[in-house]
């Protein structure tokens, strides 16, 4: 009776209804199904996440040992480090995780940067780096040594370029030493910008020109102490700048 | 153009979402505007777009198929995209985003083009042999009853799905828009008129394409272009352009006068970076010429555009009109999406894109992806001829199947 009455009401339904039902019917059921096979065990059970997934990341085996644990052993480097510009960049992120190195040192030993290309990773020009955090250009800064030839990782304070011009003019400071020129600076007779002593060649200092550079204290009418010597500049070697016969840097030349 | 100005943060230095995220609203746009267009001539009966119904509907179908390709493109592991459907985010906008898609795919394109073409699948695969009409015989999933009843049964309830399907393409693409402008942390973006710009612009660029396609089809199958059905076209067209243009300008009037904060950002970008895109390609090419040309040539108020033309030139404007419109379209999805990253969040600098050729983001893959639905469509169309004088009822067939059907019942 009952099965009769149902028969008849689903013949009432247009066909095209009943196998659009069927196709969907088995969407539906695929969608379903699917669900049952692919959706981890225990997704959405403390939010849109696997739950387990918190288990098998603490189960992940730790490689940092922290910042701290370094101290202990290398007091000498934390404390040197402490005080330099690099106070706040992590032993690990230049030797790598350490974890292991901390249970067996003598097993495990880190490995250290010594390449000229790992420092330009942090230090290298990028526009969107924050201004003021120093930067060079890894192409023209001091090109082809490794970056610590000249500063120590765990103090890169730039060295500071030499302040005396002997260090790099040492035969011309000499002979001029024992010159009459001796009591001199150099940069009477030289304007020198700052930079000469890092890139010399790039900033070459001024050298004397011409006759009335040294007449500012040799001319008769010179505004200069008057034990300083004398000569005529219209009469004195006429033709020829003072240096062609007497090299200031030199003793002898009279 | 300098590469960088101003200050950037560090992640926005390179741009997350390149051409493929332009290509994928341009897409949808198409589907939705397609499908709006289809609708448009069955539930307020507009005799003239008849012609184009059924092709609009395959058309809609064959873009909206290779819409998800290029976020798949995009994703990092695409294989595991299936998994939004498997665990779905309630709280997620992107995420619910594939549900609205498979809403919008098969219960409402696949069931209306279904239902339209179900008598003439059963007349078609009837009594002939060969992969087509096997393909076609699978296609009508066993449905073969052709009673007055059952073809009354596939009128209503296309006509319901229609209903249902109008609100659901106005989804489908409002939710393109609303994904942009929620993102209340881009000033470019949050917008609440970002989902009807979107919705609008969808509409004007499924016309422009709708136009094209018409129009080439007919050439190709070597018929006349029908006429009126163009002008229907041009003159819908041209609404719905007012309107869009509209709406954005009352979006840039507003943005103008709130001045917030980051106006001179975006002022900026514009002047700068934006130039050829916005001010040249969308607004000046994309909108204000075809709007003008559609004014003067298009019978929209009169039976006849303010000058009158001949249908030859008419078809012609048309065309370069709707070339014009796709090119200002997708150069609104460009604006939207790479202007959306141009200039960064502390609202102080600039950043560039640069568009790569080669590799699965590059220009290669975006143009093969939007040159795919056209093969798709191709194939469409030799399975379900859209054409008139394909239907069934235009031959004798029809004769034939009234006849037979009821005797076998
Ligand atoms: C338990 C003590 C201890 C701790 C903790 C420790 N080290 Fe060491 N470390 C050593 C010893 C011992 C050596 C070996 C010295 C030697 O070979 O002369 C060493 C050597 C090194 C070396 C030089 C390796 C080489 O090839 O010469 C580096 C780099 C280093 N440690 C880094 C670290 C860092 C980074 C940490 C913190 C994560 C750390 N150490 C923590 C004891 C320790
Ligand atoms: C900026 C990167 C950097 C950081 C940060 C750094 N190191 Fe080093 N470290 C190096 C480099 C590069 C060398 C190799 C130096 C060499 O070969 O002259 C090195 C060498 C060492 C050595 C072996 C040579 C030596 O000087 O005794 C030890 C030990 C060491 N580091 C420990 C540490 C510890 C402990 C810390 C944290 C307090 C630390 N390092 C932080 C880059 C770094
Ligand atoms: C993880 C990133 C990082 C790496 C790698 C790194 N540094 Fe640094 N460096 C810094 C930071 C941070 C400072 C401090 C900047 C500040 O004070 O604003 C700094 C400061 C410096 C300074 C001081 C500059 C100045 O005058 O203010 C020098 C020099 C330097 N680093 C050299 C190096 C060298 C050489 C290496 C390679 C062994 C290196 N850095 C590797 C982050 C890094
Ligand atoms: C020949 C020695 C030398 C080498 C090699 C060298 N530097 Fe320097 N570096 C200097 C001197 C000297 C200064 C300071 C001069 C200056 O202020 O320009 C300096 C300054 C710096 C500064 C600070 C710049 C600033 O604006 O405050 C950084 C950072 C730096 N160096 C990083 C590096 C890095 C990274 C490398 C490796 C790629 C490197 N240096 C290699 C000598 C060197
Ligand atoms: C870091 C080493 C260094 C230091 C310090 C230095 N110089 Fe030089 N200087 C050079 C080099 C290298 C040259 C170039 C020699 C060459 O090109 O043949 C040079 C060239 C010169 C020249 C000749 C320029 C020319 O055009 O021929 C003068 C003058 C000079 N230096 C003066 C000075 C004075 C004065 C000082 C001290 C304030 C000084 N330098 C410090 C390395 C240095
Ligand atoms: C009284 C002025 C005077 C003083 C002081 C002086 N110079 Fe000179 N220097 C000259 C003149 C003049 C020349 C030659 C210019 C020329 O040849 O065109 C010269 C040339 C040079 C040159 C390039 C030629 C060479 O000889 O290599 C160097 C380097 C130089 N001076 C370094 C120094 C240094 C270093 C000092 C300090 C220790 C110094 N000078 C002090 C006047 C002076
Ligand atoms: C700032 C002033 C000053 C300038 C500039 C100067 N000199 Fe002198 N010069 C002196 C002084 C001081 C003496 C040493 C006088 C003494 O012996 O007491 C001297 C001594 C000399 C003498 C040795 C004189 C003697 O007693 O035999 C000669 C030669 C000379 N200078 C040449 C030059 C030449 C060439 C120049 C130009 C390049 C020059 N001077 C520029 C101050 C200057
Ligand atoms: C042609 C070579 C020549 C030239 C050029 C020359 N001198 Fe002399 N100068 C000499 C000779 C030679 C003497 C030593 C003869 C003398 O005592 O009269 C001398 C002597 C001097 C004396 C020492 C005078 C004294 O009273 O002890 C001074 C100072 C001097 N020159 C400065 C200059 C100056 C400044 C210039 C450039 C304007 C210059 N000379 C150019 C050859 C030259």
């Amino acid at each position: 009776m009952a099965g009769r009455s149902a028969r008849r009401w689903v013949a009432a339904v247009p066909q095209q209804v009943r196998h659009l039902g069927a196709i969907f019917a088995l969407l539906v059921a695929g969608l379903v199904g699917a669900r049952q096979v692919l959706v981890p065990k225990t997704f959405g059970e403390r939010g849109h996440y696997r739950a387990a997934a918190v288990d098998s990341i603490v189960a992940q085996e730790i490689g940092y040992a922290g910042h701290a644990a370094c101290e202990t052993c290398h007091p000498d480097i934390a404390d040197k480090k402490g005080q330099s510009y690099h106070r706040g960049v992590a032993c690990e992120v230049c030797h790598g995780p350490q974890a292991a190195h901390v249970l067996a040192p003598m097993d495990h030993k880190p490995p250290a940067p010594r390449e000229r290309a790992y420092c330009p990773l942090c230090h290298g020009y990028n526009p969107s780096r924050p201004t003021g955090f120093p930067q060079i250009d890894p192409v023209l800064h001091n090109p082809v040594r490794p970056c610590i030839s000249c500063h120590d990782p765990h103090d890169p304070t730039p060295p500071h370029p030499p302040e005396s011009c002997a260090a790099c003019h040492g035969e011309i400071a000499r002979t001029k030493a024992i010159s009459y020129h001796a009591e001199l600076p150099c940069t009477q007779c030289h304007a020198v910008d700052r930079r000469h002593s890092v890139s010399p060649r790039q900033q070459r200092p001024s050298k004397p020109t011409t006759r009335e550079f040294c007449g500012r204290c040799h001319a008769q009418d010179a505004d200069s102490p008057p034990e300083i010597p004398r000569v005529d500049l219209a009469s004195h070697g006429p033709g020829y700048v003072c240096w062609q016969c007497h090299y200031p840097h030199h003793p002898e030349a009279r | 153009m300098r590469p960088m100005q101003g200050y950037v943060y560090p992640n926005e230095f390179e741009l997350h979402w390149g051409l493929l995220i332009v290509v994928y609203p341009y897409l949808t746009g198409l589907v939705a505007g397609a499908f709006i267009l289809a609708s448009l001539a069955r539930v307020f009966n507009v005799r003239e777009v008849q012609p184009v119904y059924r092709l609009s509907l395959l058309t809609a179908l064959a873009f909206l198929i290779a819409a998800p390709l290029p976020l798949l493109a995009h994703l990092g592991r695409p294989e595991r995209a299936f998994e939004i459907f498997l665990t779905p985010n309630l709280r997620s906008a992107m995420a619910m985003f594939g549900f609205v898609y498979a809403w919008y795919l098969m219960v409402v394109l696949l069931l209306e083009i279904w239902f339209d073409y179900r008598k003439d699948l059963v007349i078609w695969s009837r009594g002939s042999t060969g992969v087509l009409s096997l393909v076609r015989r699978i296609l009508t999933l066993g449905a073969t009853d052709l009673s007055e009843g059952a073809l009354r049964f596939d009128a209503g309830a296309g006509k319901l799905i229609t209903i249902v399907g109008i609100p659901s393409a106005f989804l489908l693409h409002g939710y393109v828009g609303f994904i942009f402008g929620s993102v209340k942390a881009n000033p470019w973006w949050s917008s609440v008129l970002m989902p009807v710009v979107f919705l609008f612009s969808a509409i004007v660029s499924g016309i422009a394409l709708m136009l094209l396609i018409f129009m080439i089809s007919s050439l190709v199958r070597f018929k006349r272009v029908d006429m009126a059905c163009m002008d229907k076209l041009a003159a819908f067209l041209m609404y719905a352009l007012v309107v869009d243009f509209s709406l954005e300008m009352l979006d840039f009037t507003q943005r103008l006068y709130e001045a917030e904060e980051s106006i001179r950002i975006l002022s900026q970008m514009l002047s700068s970076r934006l130039v050829l895109s916005l001010i040249v390609l969308q607004v000046l090419v994309g909108t204000v010429l075809p709007l003008m040309s559609l004014a003067l040539v298009a019978p929209t108020v009169r039976k006849q555009g303010l000058v009158k033309v001949p249908d030859e030139l008419r078809r012609l404007i048309y065309f370069v009109v709707a070339v014009l419109i796709q090119i200002g379209i997708f150069s609104t999805r460009w604006n939207v999406v790479i202007g959306g990253q141009l200039f960064s969040k502390s609202l102080r600098g600039l950043t560039v894109y640069k568009i790569e050729l080669l590799g699965i983001e590059g220009m290669l893959t975006a143009g093969a992806i939007v040159v795919l639905p056209l093969v798709i469509l191709l194939v469409l169309v030799k399975l379900l001829p859209p054409w008139p004088d394909a239907e069934a009822g235009a031959t004798a067939g029809i004769g034939l199947g009234l006849a037979v059907s009821p005797a076998r019942r």
